[in-house]
Order: C-alpha cells, then sequence, then structure tokens
C-alpha cells in the first residue's frame, strides 16, 4: 500500500488577509478575526493524494501544526478524502520559522512510520517562504522535487516528475520515498461535498505534542527557530495621491488626460 | 440550555454550499437571467454535489442528513440564485411524500434515482381553482381494474419540464371529500408539461402547467393509501415546502445585505463613501436585524423539524418573516444603490425581482397568518 | 588584524555559461556588507567549461570564486549542488550566503541551509546591518516591513529576487582568485534531471515593460480578468497579477508580481482591483506614475498611487478602454 503525508497548514483566509495590519501608532499587529482555512497550495496537494488513491491502493495521513483551531483545516482534509489526520499542536511548537516547522513536521513523519510519498504545497499564503517542503526532505534525508506540474509517471518507485520553472520546465526522475512541492497547475482541486463530509465523522484525527514526538523543547518552536523578528515597521508613501471624482465616463476621461499629460501614454 | 451554535461539521455542510454555488452556479446566472431556461449544466452539477441527496436516507442512497443541513444548503444557493434553490427546494419536495408515506416498494424504486438527480422530482398540488385552497382542485381520478384514471390540469407547476416523477394530488371523481397522491411518471400516456411560465423573477427555476388526459396510474403508484391524499400534499408542503422558502428568503437577504455593504463602501458621495452616512447604516442595520431573526425563527423551526416534532406552524412564522423580510431587503438594497440599483447589471434588481415570488410560493403571506391564527386559537 | 567574520557568499547561477543578472545584483549587496563586516565577498559558481566565463563576477565585485566545472555540472542538479556547497560552506565558514528567488535558488536555499542547520528569510527587499552587524533581511508584511535576524547560526541566509538590487556598475581592472572545487562526477542514484526545457515567453516582459497593469482578485472571475487583459492591449502594456489572482487560475505564477514574484520599474502602472498589500506593491520599484482602479475606497493602494479611481473595475475598465481607443485613433487621424 501507497503511504502517503500531505502537510497542510491553517493560514488566516487570503481574501480577508489585508485586515490583517501594523497600528501605525503601537506597531503592534491589528488582528481582527480573520478566520483560519486550508492553505490553497495545500488543497493541490491534497489533490494529488486523492488522485493517486483513485489508482492505488493508498493510505493519505493529513499532518498539520499549529494552533487547536487548525484542527479545522485537518477535519477538512478528512472530508476532502485524507484517512486518518495529525494535528502538532502544543505551545511549545509555537512561534516556529520554517526550519524548526520543518523540524518538527519531520519528525513527526519519522514516527508515522514509513511513507513512499509527501506532498506539500509548493508555499503558503502567509508565510510565502517555500521552505517548508525541502527542509523536511532535509531532515528526513530524502529526495525533494520543488515546484511540479505535472506527475508524468508514477506507475514504479521511479516517479517522473514535471517541475515549473519560470518559463519551461524540469524533467526529473526520482526514487520513493521523496517529498514534492506542488502548484496550481498540478491539478484542480475538487470541493467538498456533503458525503465526504458525512464520512469523516468515522476518521479520527490524533493530537500530538511535544512528549508524544519525544523531542527537546530547544527544538521546536520559537527556541528551535534560527531566524527572529527583530523589528516591525511601517512604511510611508510618498505620493500625493489624487483620487479622482464625478461620473464613470467623466473619471475615465479625466484618467486618460493626467496619463497624457505626465507623457506616459 | 439550548445551544445556538452550529457544529463544526454544519460549519463544513456551509462552506462546501458556498463552494458549490459560487463556482458551479455563480457563473450561470447571467445566462439563466437571459434565457429564462433550466440550465442543464446547474442542474447535473446539482446532482453532482449530492444537493438532491440531503434528506433521502442513506439506505436509498441518500445522505440521510436532515432539515438543518438542507436549510444551510438551500440559504448558501440562494445567496447565488434564488432560482435554483427554489428549483432544488421542489425537487425535495417531490421526494419527501415518497420518504415520508411511500411504500417500500416505491422508496427502492424512485429514491436511488433522485438521491442521485437522475431523476428529478417535483409536486403537483396547484390548479387555477385552488392552491392556498387545496379542497378547490378539480383534478380527479376514478378506478378501473387495478389502475386508476386521472383528468386535469395543474397550473404554476415548479420544475414541470423537467421533473421525471411528480407527485400528483387529485380528488375522487364520486367523493369530494376524498383525496390521493399519486406519483405521475414523464412520458405516462394522456401526461404531458404543456405552457410554460415566464416569471418575474426566479428566471432559471422552470414554471408551468401539466395537462392529464386519460391517464392510466397503476395502483402501485398510489401515495399514502387511497383517500389519505391531502394529508401527503399538506404534510410535504406544510414542512418541507414553507422550510425551503425559508431558505431561498434567508439566502436572498444575506445577499441584499452583501451587496449593499460593497455598494456602499464604494460609492462615494460628499467626497466619502456613502457607508458613513447614517441614513444608510440605518438600513443596513435594518437588514442585518432582519436577517439574524430571520435564521433564529428558520434554523429553530429546522432543528424542531430534524427532532421529529410538527414544525409547519413555526415554520410559517419563519416563512412569513423572512419572504417578507426578503422583500424589504431588496427593496432597501435597490434604495441603497440608487439608480445603480434600477440597471439590470446590478444584481440588486434581480434581488428585487426575485423578492416578490417568494411569497407567493409555498403560501402567501396571508395564507401564513391565517395559519398562524389558527395556531394561536388552537 | 584577524578578521572577526568570515566571507560573504554569493551562490551563482549561470545558464548557457552567462551568470544571470540576480547573482550580478546580489555581488553589490554582498561588496556592501563585505566592507561592512571589513570581510571578503566570494562566489559560488557551478557549471561546465565556466573557467573564461567568471570575469564579470571579478568585475561585480568578487574577490574569489569557487568554481565547479564539469559536464555533470551544466544544470542545476540539486543533489550534486546540495552536497558540494555544503561541504565547501563548512570548510570556509561563510558569515552570509545571499541566493536569487530563482526556481534554483528557491530550492537549492532550504536545502542547504538545512544542512547547516541554520536559518532561511525568503525574498528580501533590503538587506542591512544592525548595530551588532547582524543581518537585518527586510520583508513586506501586514502594510510594513518585517525585519528578520538569524542571531546565533552560522551563515545567515536569505534569498532576494531578481530586479530588487541594481547590478553594480563592472570594473573590468578588477580581478580575483579561482579557486577549482573538486565536485564528485557521480550522478545521484535517487533523483536525477532528464530534461530542461526553456520556452521562449511569447508576451511582453514585465521587467522591461513601459507599462505595467496589474490586476487583482476584483477582476471577479475570468471575464473581468480578460477585461484588465484588453486594457493591457490597448496600452501594450505588460500584463501582470497579484497572488489571489493566480490561486484563481487565471494568470499563471510567472506573471505575479511582488515579495516572490516579478519586479517592475515601469514609467506607468495601473493596478485594477487589487487593494495594495504591501508583497504586491513592493515589486513596483520607482514607477514614475502609478493608479489604481478598485471598488474599496479604504483599500490602502488609495494611499500609495498619484491617481485613484474609486470604481467597480468590471465597470470602469470597458469604459476606460473605450475613451483609450478613441483617443489614439484621433492621434493616428489627427
Amino acid at each position: 500500500m501507497m503511504k502517503i503525508v500531505v502537510c497542510v497548514k491553517a493560514v488566516p483566509d487570503p481574501q480577508q488577509a489585508c485586515n490583517i495590519r501594523i497600528d501605525p501608532v503601537t506597531k503592534t499587529l491589528m488582528r481582527c478575526e480573520v478566520p483560519l482555512v486550508l492553505n490553497p497550495l495545500d488543497k493541490n496537494a491534497m489533490q494529488a493524494a486523492l488522485d493517486l488513491k483513485e489508482q492505488f491502493d493508498a493510505h493519505i495521513t493529513a499532518l498539520s501544526m499549529g494552533p487547536p483551531d487548525a484542527e479545522g483545516i485537518v477535519r477538512e482534509c478528512l472530508a476532502l478524502g485524507a484517512d486518518q489526520g495529525i494535528l502538532l499542536s502544543d505551545r511549545a511548537f509555537a512561534g516556529a520559522d520554517a526550519y524548526a516547522t520543518a523540524y518538527t513536521l519531520a519528525t513527526a513523519i519519522a514516527k508515522i512510520g514509513p511513507v513512499h510519498v509527501i506532498f506539500c504545497g509548493m508555499a503558503s499564503s502567509d508565510g510565502s517562504t517555500e521552505w517548508v517542503g525541502p527542509e523536511i526532505a532535509s531532515f528526513l534525508d530524502l529526495p525533494v522535487v520543488t515546484m511540479v506540474e505535472e506527475i508524468v509517471e508514477c506507475r514504479s518507485l521511479q516517479w517522473k516528475v514535471k517541475a515549473s520553472l519560470a518559463h519551461g520546465y524540469r524533467l526529473m526522475q526520482v526514487q520513493l520515498p521523496a517529498v514534492f512541492t506542488v502548484t496550481r497547475e498540478l491539478n484542480t482541486p475538487r470541493a467538498l461535498v456533503f458525503s465526504g463530509i458525512i464520512k469523516a465523522r468515522k476518521k479520527s484525527i490524533v493530537r500530538w505534542g511535544i512528549d508524544d514526538l519525544g523531542v527537546p523543547a530547544e527544538a521546536v518552536g520559537l527556541k528551535g527557530s534560527p531566524t527572529i523578528v527583530s523589528k516591525l515597521t511601517t512604511t510611508q508613501s510618498k505620493r500625493e495621491v489624487n483620487i479622482l471624482t464625478g461620473t464613470r465616463e467623466e473619471k475615465a476621461t479625466q484618467l486618460l488626460q493626467k496619463l497624457v499629460d505626465s507623457g506616459v501614454v | 440550555m439550548i445551544d445556538f451554535t452550529f457544529t463544526e461539521e454544519q460549519e463544513m455542510f456551509r462552506k462546501a454550499a458556498r463552494e458549490f454555488a459560487e463556482i458551479q452556479v455563480a457563473p450561470k446566472v447571467a445566462e439563466m437571467e437571459e434565457t429564462g431556461e433550466v440550465c442543464d449544466e446547474v442542474v447535473k452539477a446539482l446532482g453532482e454535489a449530492e444537493m438532491m441527496a440531503l434528506t433521502i436516507p442513506e439506505e436509498y442512497g441518500g445522505l440521510g442528513l436532515g432539515y438543518t443541513a438542507r436549510l444551510i444548503a438551500l440559504e448558501e444557493i440562494s445567496k447565488v440564485s434564488v432560482g435554483t434553490a427554489m428549483m432544488l427546494q421542489v425537487f425535495a419536495l417531490g421526494i419527501e411524500p415518497i420518504i415520508k408515506f411511500g411504500t417500500e416498494e416505491q422508496k427502492k424504486k424512485y429514491l436511488p434515482a433522485l438521491a442521485k438527480g437522475k431523476r428529478l422530482a417535483s409536486t403537483a398540488v396547484t390548479e387555477a381553482t385552488g392552491g392556498s385552497d387545496p379542497t378547490g382542485i378539480r383534478t380527479s381520478y376514478r378506478k378501473e381494474g387495478n389502475d386508476y384514471i386521472l383528468n386535469g390540469r395543474k397550473c404554476f407547476i415548479t420544475n414541470s419540464h423537467i421533473a421525471d416523477t411528480i407527485t400528483t394530488l387529485a380528488k375522487d371523481d364520486e367523493n369530494p371529500k376524498a383525496f390521493s397522491t399519486f406519483i405521475l411518471e414523464k412520458g405516462m400516456e394522456g401526461f404531458k408539461p404543456t405552457h410554460k411560465e415566464h416569471k418575474l423573477g426566479m428566471r432559471g427555476c422552470n414554471t408551468g402547467e401539466l395537462a392529464i388526459e386519460n391517464c392510466r396510474v397503476p395502483a402501485k403508484n398510489l401515495v399514502g393509501g387511497e383517500g389519505k391524499g391531502m394529508r401527503v400534499a399538506l404534510g410535504a408542503i406544510g414542512d418541507v415546502g414553507r422550510g425551503g422558502m425559508v431558505g431561498c428568503a434567508l439566502g436572498l437577504q444575506a445577499a441584499c445585505l452583501e451587496a449593499s455593504v460593497t455598494f456602499a463602501n464604494e460609492r462615494i458621495l460628499y467626497g466619502k463613501p456613502i457607508s458613513n452616512l447614517q441614513a444608510i447604516q440605518n438600513k443596513l442595520a435594518q437588514m442585518k436585524i432582519d436577517l439574524e431573526a430571520g435564521r433564529l425563527l428558520g434554523y429553530r423551526a429546522a432543528a424542531i423539524q430534524d427532532k421529529g416534532g410538527r414544525s409547519s406552524n413555526e415554520f410559517a412564522v419563519a416563512k412569513y418573516f423572512t419572504t417578507e423580510a426578503a422583500q424589504k431587503a431588496a427593496k432597501m438594497a435597490l434604495d441603497i444603490h440608487g439608480g445603480y440599483g434600477c440597471m439590470e447589471e446590478y444584481a440588486v434588481s434581480r434581488y428585487l425581482r426575485d423578492s416578490f415570488v417568494l411569497g407567493p410560493s409555498a403560501g402567501t403571506s396571508d395564507i401564513m397568518k391565517v395559519i398562524i391564527a389558527r395556531w394561536v386559537l388552537s | 588584524m584577524k578578521n572577526d567574520y568570515g566571507p560573504v557568499w554569493v551562490i551563482v547561477e549561470q545558464r548557457d555559461c552567462r551568470i544571470r543578472s540576480v547573482s550580478l545584483q546580489l555581488m553589490g549587496q554582498a561588496q556592501k556588507l563585505a566592507a561592512g563586516l571589513n570581510t571578503t565577498v566570494e562566489a559560488v559558481l557551478f557549471g561546465n567549461l565556466m573557467e573564461h566565463h567568471v570575469q564579470p563576477l571579478f568585475a561585480a565585485g568578487a574577490d574569489r570564486v569557487f568554481l565547479g566545472s564539469n559536464p555533470q555540472l551544466a544544470f542545476y542538479e540539486p543533489e550534486i549542488y546540495v552536497r558540494a556547497m555544503v561541504r565547501l560552506a563548512q570548510e570556509h565558514e561563510p558569515e552570509i550566503i545571499l541566493l536569487g528567488s530563482t526556481a534554483m535558488g528557491r530550492e537549492l536555499a532550504p536545502l542547504v541551509a538545512a544542512r547547516l542547520q541554520t536559518g532561511l528569510t525568503a525574498h528580501c527587499i533590503d538587506l542591512v546591518l544592525d548595530e551588532n552587524n547582524i543581518l537585518e533581511q527586510r520583508i513586506p508584511a501586514y502594510g510594513g516591513l518585517l525585519s528578520i535576524i538569524c542571531p546565533q547560526k552560522r551563515p545567515q541566509m536569505a534569498t532576494i529576487a531578481k530586479g530588487v538590487f541594481p547590478i553594480p556598475e563592472p570594473d573590468p581592472n578588477r580581478s580575483g582568485e579561482i579557486i577549482p572545487v573538486a565536485v564528485p562526477e557521480d550522478m545521484s542514484p535517487r533523483l536525477q534531471t532528464l530534461e530542461v526545457v526553456h520556452e521562449i515567453p511569447d508576451e511582453i516582459p514585465l521587467e522591461s515593460a513601459a507599462i505595467v497593469i496589474a490586476g487583482g482578485a476584483g477582476a471577479g472571475d475570468p471575464d473581468g480578468w480578460r477585461q484588465i487583459a484588453d486594457l493591457a492591449d490597448a496600452l501594450n502594456a505588460a500584463l501582470g497579477c497579484t497572488r489571489p489572482v493566480v490561486d484563481e487560475g487565471w494568470a499563471p505564477l510567472e506573471s505575479m508580481i511582488g515579495q516572490s514574484g516579478r519586479m517592475v520599474s515601469p514609467e506607468l502602472y495601473i493596478g485594477v482591483g487589487l487593494s495594495g498589500e504591501q508583497q504586491h506593491m513592493v515589486g513596483i520599484t520607482g514607477a514614475k506614475v502609478m493608479v489604481a482602479i478598485n471598488n474599496d475606497a479604504k483599500s490602502p493602494v488609495f494611499d500609495q498611487v498619484d491617481y485613484g479611481v474609486v470604481d467597480d473595475c468590471r465597470e470602469f475598465v470597458p469604459v476606460l478602454i473605450e475613451k483609450i481607443k478613441a483617443y489614439q485613433k484621433n492621434q493616428v487621424t489627427c
């Protein structure tokens, strides 16, 4: 049986993320209540696993690290078709950078046992670092292909995948077990369906804390993170803003005139 | 104490329904408005998304989810397209008599295909001479051997031209006090849809006439026993029909509020967005109050229904309140939009038209008050 | 005097033996940082037959170039590159390693960082030394800038997108030392590159376009997006986008402008249906004229442009296209 782990992350809803801003006075984050959702690219990672499950005898574990609230997105993965969910949630894990996150996830994957394929979204919509997938591979000493846009051949333990380049691709041959980070070009994630949600009732979410992983507190969370945020500064625009008014027609005419006057059109 | 929160699973149902509506239905709304015709892709997508299976028991290929989940789905779909929600609500209305009163044989025959959306359902009660007062109908049946012969004409029937399975109310030819409900099937000799209506709103949801001329219906298509037809028809309409309209109305209320908030933040007057004006805020607040109150009424009634209780009176209250509130919300949304609201490019003009179709469907507001008064006085 | 700090490294990228511009841009930053730390600038370059192509690195400020050159290194080969670079870094203990945010850099950087057990900052838009000579790696976030530091572990590692920094004025008289690096020629048994295909983009490249139109989620749907594309056509502009547009699938990832995408500096920038998220806005550096069209008067984009139009872009853009076409017609006939 093909064992697949999909690493997923709960992120503030990207459609409402612009509500999180730095307070220009206190220089702290003003967090409006932005709900947590499944990171968009992780949906492609889930779909990649589900597509395999349709072809082969496969078992999918959705793995996430996050606050207790992140259980919702693990449950969503179960509803999408994952067989089991694991949430790594512990105060000790808080404040982790990409390195400590990858270390913690890699430790959990090692605890799960032998796996063949690990899928991650190429990046998260909030952090956008792209580091977690390849760093998991490093900690587990597995090969990795980032930015996978097509799985060309997956019938044996030696896969062929296309990895995206800015214009073009790399065709890679990789021996399983391996880590793949996926782009949105890889597939079209299927939507949640009611029957999937019902089936998820019978599936369990395991919660692991630091004791379950058996790692020292210094290795995880903020303490295990080589990087820290040292400062938060606001930026000010240097431009004089001119908001055009009038009817739609008038605004369009004015705008065109301004662009012609400034010599850019 | 009473728990007013949705479960995590119910929230996920809402998310699934919302994604479905936004991805599958929203792109087809313009086409449905333009043609007024049912969009085949939408019907197919509803089936694939298991929307017809919600209330059908699992042993017959359904999801067995009950009425709160159904209300959630209808609300989210109606937010995008009231016409689509109406179509779906009447599928359930046609299915319900078979679930509640059907024989084991009927359930096995019809429900699995209905759950998958391979067959579509409707129900036919209303006629020119009787809708709110179903005893006024003239469609009649008489027994002939093991069959029944039906004659009559049904009007304002939702899904008339697309339904394959239509639970139809008829009156005993010889006894004007006896009614029976029959499952009519598309293609039966003597039974066909005729005239298609062009409605003020809910375009894309098909409404029309059914002509029944010497239609021979086998006894195995009788639902709930001979003479029990009124109980069957009203049982479906009272709970499921009214409940469905509440879903349609809540979705429309939410859509009106959302469109108004967006517009009020965009529209600049006196150098500021009009959302800064208290006159506008007042309307937004009123829409929010009505939406919250309507949800409490609707979901409470659905909770009673899910517990197996009699919920038709509670749904009468909710139906009255939410459909009236949806009309008011659409009017306020139009007011907030000013001249733009009169332009068909803006969804609020559709909301207004749709809102006027909510009232008469499954019993007018006046009839709801009659029912509520009867409840109070009983 | 003993130097307290190790060298500043740039992992250089080549294609067909030509040094890529982002690597040269990073050499300028490496020079600046090395001067602050009183240390040297070193470049690490892998390729095939590269011996005669390293001069641009010296001209851009490199004191030494670690050169790995053999046929297996002609293309980026992850497992070999990582193994060799990790060994090299362990041997020479650089203080800082900079990489371009290219397909290679984005994969190589975390693989090297994790094995060196150090931190890594993604897509920086500014690099400065703080009062303790620690590298402040600045990234845009939440309408401001976050400074990220790696206080304990070394090297300090960062990736930077193409176009964030200028290419330093080359000094053709500078020269330096080439240190050959022995890189094993055996292929990795578990990961191999079978083929690399570069396609030639048929649209106007964002980086060199005089006019850039960027569309955001406000496009609403593929039809709305096509209108924005039509506007770009009407102005003969390059078309870029924000992340939500990529997520929706209306435009490819390659056209994303911002911190983790493309950096543009056009004469005219028009942001359509976007709110002005910092991650996107930092991708527009030094545009002469900036315009925003968005429906939400409160969105931060209207604090960052010269001209703002508060309107639904789906309604406004067609009107604007009409005006532009009418204007262009007049220009031709007059």
